[in-house]
């Protein structure tokens, strides 16, 4: 008998209770599965019963333009956690490009006479050229040198923080023109924010990369094994920085719906949301070891951090009480998720 | 004197006998060395000793009195000491915290750091070795690790100390070195098991070697009386090996050259031609290189000279991608680290390295994607339910088809092996080496690395014997004796 002999009574065993699974088997196994799905429902059934003004189209459509800024970024977030890295910048890139975007729209406009209506565009441009730089620069110290990408980002974080500041030399730019601020704040039809619109388009386009392009496939692929992934022919070191890219861009552009919904760009922007972007993807289900996660897993942990946040502000408890509760509510997701993955 | 016995042990898993009826006693003051092929039942016996199982019958003794353990922890307390070839040593500790983990002496609430080098230098001088007690564990060449490691056991004074292939990974000069210390302790009363693949160590360090065969105990021979030919004989009997089916054969048109091919200290001047359909084998001992030269030529690894050539074209910048893209495949060593994404489903699994086959413009097409999964499943015989099944949930053996029918859906023309019947049952063992042999009659060519000597001659044509990173030795597989094999990678002189 030699070492490594797999034990073949545990395997069968697992192969079998895969072909039997009676009734109640099945319904454990379906309630594990979509457990997070199955709270969000029985939190929207409560409130609508208890919150006043919950349940109603204007209120579930204002939990989504809420939650649409880090939602854009959770998206691309969701790429970089199952690809097995981490990005803690993109707070500081939501600053970067708001910024970005306000100084250029008004400088070109000054320097040579354009008007802001098409300077901003340019300034939009140049925001999302300098967060991919920002990403592909994370993702090469992080393949070439092996740093981990939590630290790598860390770094960009302040970087890009001082960056902006620099840009602003401490006040907010204002030079923005009305229109920009239908992006962040304007409704189509009079009743569905545009925002709201954005952030379910970037999870239908996030959905089908993951799920059926050979791109998806690769990003799971390297975060579930790298060494196989590797030894399989998959370019591992492309897929980390093209996912890294990615999410900067999604920051970006969380970035410009900021500063068009306050019509500033401003270097105090975006504190702290990378955390709450990452909470939302654990909560739908990520896991940080990578190879783990689905867009629409994101997309019910994003809902689900809406709707708590909007019922505790509906039934008028105070800011202190929010966080207490939004923390343990954080807490008890992973903890179920964890269960799901475990063995029986 | 201490004596260590087995009573009639026997042990029965579902299917084998791992042992049957072994009676030997080991007497303290002296060196054991317990050796047999892969599978002859050395680890069961040891790990009967140790606690780790229990006989199904018969009994194991010590002075006459019965050793039974719940655990290997509580087999250690009553003075079974067991020391692994993986070590367990803590690298940023020092040497000294590493031999007294669990239990340094304090003054107060403190450690007490001068009695703990003290203590510690005491167990250093027990094997005459110098090393400074203050030393990391990083900073210390393995065999000097192996030592610290024994020592560790040693200073709980166990009544048996079995040592588990120490030698694995170590050089030769470092293996004299452990053995010098090694004879030190045979002065204590301590009954001293080692367990061993290298033959040529038997005469440098032990007094007497037990062999078992297929669960069977051959004997125990004093190693003053023993030569060569004798261990040989008590290893491998007079056993008939299986050879593959006459029709399979290579062609004459040379696919792959190999030449000069070196990496450090891994392999050196490595050359060879691997010509269309034939199935090469690659034998040696653990250590030998066979692994990271396989590495290095599908591109895991790089290497510092020497060239690649196939079909005449040198191959440049390689890495896995470009080699895999040229009709190059490997099934690793290591299934679960590196053959498999145990997070993916069979299916997911097996198109992984054949993606590229079932996109159009980079968009995955389900129906290819389920044809390709569902023809390996079939041509291989993978045992699954369903194909969305976890790939962790397989047997051993279905896994390694998986990785197989993973790499057969890229269509390879050579593919490389390594250990690819390591760790699954004989059944699984003979579909594979069939698939091999299929592969060859379609002229793809394999490159096989295994520790299974008679597999090697069973399954390939041609055998390539590696020793210290050089290519030693080349014979024809049907001209080959098993015995005549085994010498040529001990790499011993005739006795």
């Amino acid at each position: 008998m030699s070492m490594e002999e797999d034990n073949p009574g545990t395997s069968m065993a697992t192969e079998q209770t895969f072909k039997k699974g009676g009734a109640a088997q099945l319904v454990r196994i379906y309630v594990k599965k979509y457990i997070m799905e199955l709270i969000l429902a029985g939190l929207i059934f409560i409130l609508a019963f208890t919150a006043p003004n919950f349940f109603t189209v204007t209120n579930l459509l204002n939990i989504l333009r809420n939650v649409s800024i880090q939602g854009v970024i959770a998206f691309g977030m969701t790429m970089v956690i199952i690809s097995g890295e981490i990005d803690l910048s993109v707070g500081s890139t939501v600053a970067l490009s708001g910024v970005l975007t306000a100084y250029f729209t008004g400088w070109l406009n000054k320097a040579y006479g354009l008007p802001m209506e098409t300077t901003v565009l340019i300034g939009m441009a140049i925001a999302f050229i300098v967060a991919a730089g920002a990403g592909l620069f994370n993702g090469f110290i992080r393949t070439q040198f092996r740093i981990p990408s939590f630290i790598v980002t860390l770094a960009m974080l302040n970087a890009l923080y001082g960056i902006a500041g620099m840009i602003t030399r401490s006040f907010p730019i204002t030079t923005l023109p009305l229109w920009y601020n239908k992006l962040g704040a304007g409704y189509v039809f009079g009743v569905i924010p545009i925002p709201a619109l954005i952030l379910i388009a970037l999870f239908l386009l996030v959905l089908v990369i993951m799920n059926n392009t050979s791109f998806g496939r690769e990003i799971y692929a390297v975060g579930g094994n790298e060494e196989a992934a590797r030894l399989c022919g998959i370019n591992v070191r492309k897929v980390k920085m093209v996912v890294m890219m990615v999410v900067q861009m999604t920051a970006a552009l969380g970035g410009i719906l900021v500063s068009s919904q306050v019509m500033s760009g401003s270097h105090t922007f975006g504190k702290g949301y990378e955390l709450n972007v990452i909470a939302a993807v654990i909560i739908g289900g990520a896991s940080l070891g990578g190879g783990r996660g689905k867009p629409w897993g994101t997309l019910v942990g994003l809902v689900f951090l809406g709707i708590i946040i909007n019922a505790m502000t509906l039934l008028n408890m105070s800011e202190y009480m929010k966080n207490l509760v939004t923390g343990l509510l954080i807490l008890l997701a992973v903890l179920l998720n964890s269960i799901k993955y475990s063995k029986d | 004197m201490n004596v260590l016995e087995a009573a009639h042990i026997s042990k029965e898993y579902p299917g084998t006998m791992a042992l049957k009826d072994v009676s030997v006693s080991f007497e303290s003051g002296k060196i054991h060395a317990l050796i047999g092929k892969n599978g002859s039942g050395k680890s069961t016996l040891v790990k009967i000793f140790s606690g780790a199982i229990e006989p199904t019958r018969g009994r194991a003794l010590e002075n006459g009195r019965e050793l039974k353990f719940s655990s290997p922890a509580e087999a250690f307390q009553e003075g079974i000491a067991t020391v692994y070839q993986e070590l367990s040593l803590s690298p940023y500790l020092s040497v000294a915290e590493n031999i007294l983990m669990g239990r340094l002496p304090r003054k107060g609430p403190f450690v007490d750091w001068k009695s703990t080098y003290a203590m510690a230098e005491e167990q250093l001088k027990r094997m005459k070795v110098s090393i400074p007690p203050s030393a990391l564990i990083a900073e210390l060449p393995v065999w000097q690790c192996q030592i610290v490691e024994i020592l560790k056991a040693m200073s709980y004074n166990p009544k048996v100390l079995i040592l588990d292939e120490p030698t694995s990974s170590l050089s030769v000069n470092e293996v004299k070195n452990l053995f010098s210390c090694i004879r030190q302790l045979v002065s204590e009363e301590v009954i001293i098991i080692f367990i061993t693949h290298r033959l040529e160590e038997l005469w440098e360090l032990v007094d007497t070697c037990t062999v078992l065969r297929d669960g069977e105990l051959i004997g125990k021979m004093d190693m003053k009386a023993a030569t060569h030919n004798d261990i040989l004989k008590m290893m491998f009997g007079d056993v008939e090996v299986k050879k593959r089916t006459r029709e399979v054969g290579g062609s004459d048109e040379v696919l792959l050259e190999i030449r000069g091919l070196t990496r450090g200290n891994k392999f050196q001047a490595v050359s060879f031609d691997l010509r269309r359909g034939e199935i090469l084998g690659v034998a040696g001992m653990l250590g030998a290189g066979r692994t990271e030269l396989l590495r290095s030529i599908f591109g895991a690894d790089p290497f510092d000279s020497g060239e690649i050539r196939f079909r005449g074209q040198k191959i440049t910048s390689h890495s896995p991608l470009k080699m895999k893209r040229i009709g190059f495949a490997l099934a690793p060593e290591d299934r679960k680290q590196q053959g498999l994404n145990q997070i993916m489903s069979v299916k997911e699994n097996l198109t992984l390295a054949a993606l590229d086959r079932l996109t159009r413009r980079s968009f995955i097409s389900r129906k290819k994607e389920r044809e390709l999964a569902e023809r390996q499943v079939k041509d291989l015989e993978i045992k699954v339910s369903d194909l969305e099944q976890p790939v962790s949930s397989l047997s051993g053996g279905n896994q390694q088809k998986v990785v197989v029918g993973n790499w057969l859906n890229s269509e390879p023309k050579v593919m490389f092996f390594d250990e690819p019947s390591r760790g699954i049952d004989v059944n699984a063992k003979q579909q594979i080496f069939q698939i091999i042999w299929e592969q060859s009659r379609k002229g793809i060519s394999s490159i096989i690395v295994s520790s299974e000597l008679e597999e090697l001659l069973e399954v390939c044509h041609r055998i390539l014997i590696m020793r210290s990173g050089r290519i030693v030795a080349e014979r024809r597989s049907d001209e080959l004796k098993l015995e005549d094999l085994y010498l040529l990678c001990m790499g011993a002189s005739e006795k």
